[in-house]
């Protein structure tokens, strides 16, 4: 066994976190989860230590869905999302997001209704935890509909399948699981479609960032964690270190998630 | 000091340009030393990446070299590994299993390890998900073999942890493109501190996963040293 003393994020050590990340902050992280995957271990996902995650990686606001509306039951879900807006820690912030279900492709349009209703500029989709496949009629009513009511949608899902549905609609969408396998694919589908967005979290090949903003422009990336499931260190540092100029920085560090949902 | 003990050097098939980019993407993390494998050795012909991986380190101080073994071809890997160890240049052997239709249970990964066992030499071999303790029965069935579980079996971390304690010649390397958060502090915690490298996975996957991932599990500041090079050293010899 090692000995337990341990550093914050690796300070002091060969591994100093925030020496490479310097005073880059988070404006608006597009991907945060509030409660837990019950099919696998991690964290609990409550709210208050969320936003603790977010103050401590200095994330301004987070772009917060609720795994109990993605998993069980989405309107006691979408609530207790809503109600995050009312949180605040250590300059930290909820921009609550709300969710549907696509195995319920008619509820859905109607939480779509009661989300646009109460303000909502965005919402956002979880196929692969929902069981659902890019083809499905559910995910192309879903991603009508959540169009013509102007919401931006945040959706998971393999992007060489994903786009498909949302193609020829005039949607705004961001994909928050874009491998940079996958890249290009993003880069051909988002030439047609100036709608179209990626979350940098996975995003993590030495030119990923660059080549995307030289192909398509760096408004369309967002930066996305997915805290407190995963480390943001891990896309803080890939932005921090990159080849990106200063303004690119900031408009993906937030700068472009508020222009798609505030 | 940091030395990592998984990266690559040449281009790669997917939409990005980094065959150029070794030297630079280590500085940008502060990696002083990495232990390299040519692509074109990884991916297609072992001989041919591993001849142009020689003419780089003549000149690249700052790299040390895997010799890339296709466990399908051990007539030509004896002829590399005799023909590059003695270099110096090269100091392990790589072996991925995908690109070469080996698992970890195929009879001629056994006997390309056997191999390498017998060369003298650690043996980075991809593993995923529960093949990381395939690897450690191959391990303790090969005497003298040290083995690296490259990416330490990336969702299968729990895996690696098992495979560590089944067997005191197997490392772990952590690189992934993903980051579920705590998973190196659960290996960290788990393991024998002196078995636990740093890998990146470079210039496939950008440092900044794998030292993201590490940072974040808040290493003390000599767990964090033998992570970083201390243990590498020690196994390869540098």
């Amino acid at each position: 066994m090692m000995a337990r003393m341990t550093t914050r994020d690796g300070a002091g050590t060969a591994f100093d976190a925030w020496r490479l990340i310097g005073d880059l902050e988070v404006t608006l992280d597009v991907d945060v989860l509030v409660g837990a995957y019950p099919d696998r271990d991690g964290p609990r996902g409550d709210p208050g230590e969320v936003l603790a995650t977010l103050a401590r990686h200095r994330i301004r606001e987070g772009a917060a869905a609720s795994l109990r509306a993605a998993l069980f039951d989405v309107r006691s879900g979408n609530d207790e999302a809503l109600a995050l807006g009312a949180l605040r820690t250590e300059g930290s912030a909820f921009a609550p997001v709300g969710a549907v279900d696509l195995r319920d492709p008619v509820g859905a349009a109607r939480e779509l209704e009661r989300l646009a209703a109460a303000g909502s500029r965005a919402v956002r989709l979880f196929p692969d935890e929902q069981g659902v496949e890019a083809g499905f009629p559910s995910v192309r009513h879903v991603a009508r509909r959540a169009t013509s009511l102007g919401l931006t949608v945040l959706t998971g899902g393999d992007v060489r399948r994903f786009w498909r549905p949302f193609a020829g609609i005039g949607a705004r969408v961001v994909f928050l699981d874009t491998h940079f396998y996958h890249l290009g694919d993003f880069l051909v589908a988002a030439a047609d479609e100036p709608g179209f967005h990626t979350s940098t979290r996975l995003l993590n090949s030495p030119d990923a960032l660059e080549t995307a903003a030289a192909e398509v422009g760096a408004d369309r990336l967002l930066y996305g964690s997915r805290a407190p499931h995963c480390e943001p260190l891990v896309p803080l540092l890939r932005l921090a270190t990159g080849g990106l100029g200063p303004d690119e920085v900031a408009a993906v560090a937030g700068g472009n998630a508020r222009r798609l949902l505030s | 000091m940091i030395i990592d003990v998984h990266a690559h050097w040449g281009p790669w098939f997917f939409t990005m340009d980094v065959a150029e980019a070794s030297l630079a993407t280590m500085d940008r993390y502060g990696i002083d030393r990495a232990v390299v494998s040519a692509t074109e050795a990884v991916i297609y012909d072992a001989p041919a990446g591993n001849r142009a991986l020689a003419q780089v380190l003549e000149r690249q101080e700052r790299l040390l070299g895997y010799v890339t073994v296709n466990p399908r071809r051990l007539r030509e890997a004896a002829r590399d590994l005799d023909t590059y160890l003695p270099t110096g240049r090269f100091v392990g052997v790589k072996i991925h299993t995908d690109y070469t239709g080996s698992p970890v249970t195929s009879p001629q990964l056994r006997e390309a390890l056997a191999l390498v066992a017998e060369a003298g030499c650690p043996a980075l071999v991809h593993t995923w998900g529960a093949s990381v303790l395939d690897l450690a029965q191959v391990c303790l069935d090969t005497p003298g073999l040290r083995v690296i579980a490259g990416h330490m079996g990336a969702d299968g971390f729990r895996y690696a942890i098992e495979a560590a304690a089944a067997c005191d010649r197997l490392y772990l390397e952590p690189c992934w493109s993903h980051a579920p958060a705590g998973r190196i502090a659960e290996v960290v915690a788990a393991v024998d501190g002196s078995r636990l490298l740093f890998g990146t996975d470079a210039t496939l996957i950008d440092p900044s996963s794998a030292f993201g991932a590490v940072a974040a599990a808040g290493l003390s500041a000599e767990a964090a040293e033998r992570v970083a090079w201390r243990n590498a050293a020690r196994l390869f010899g540098i």
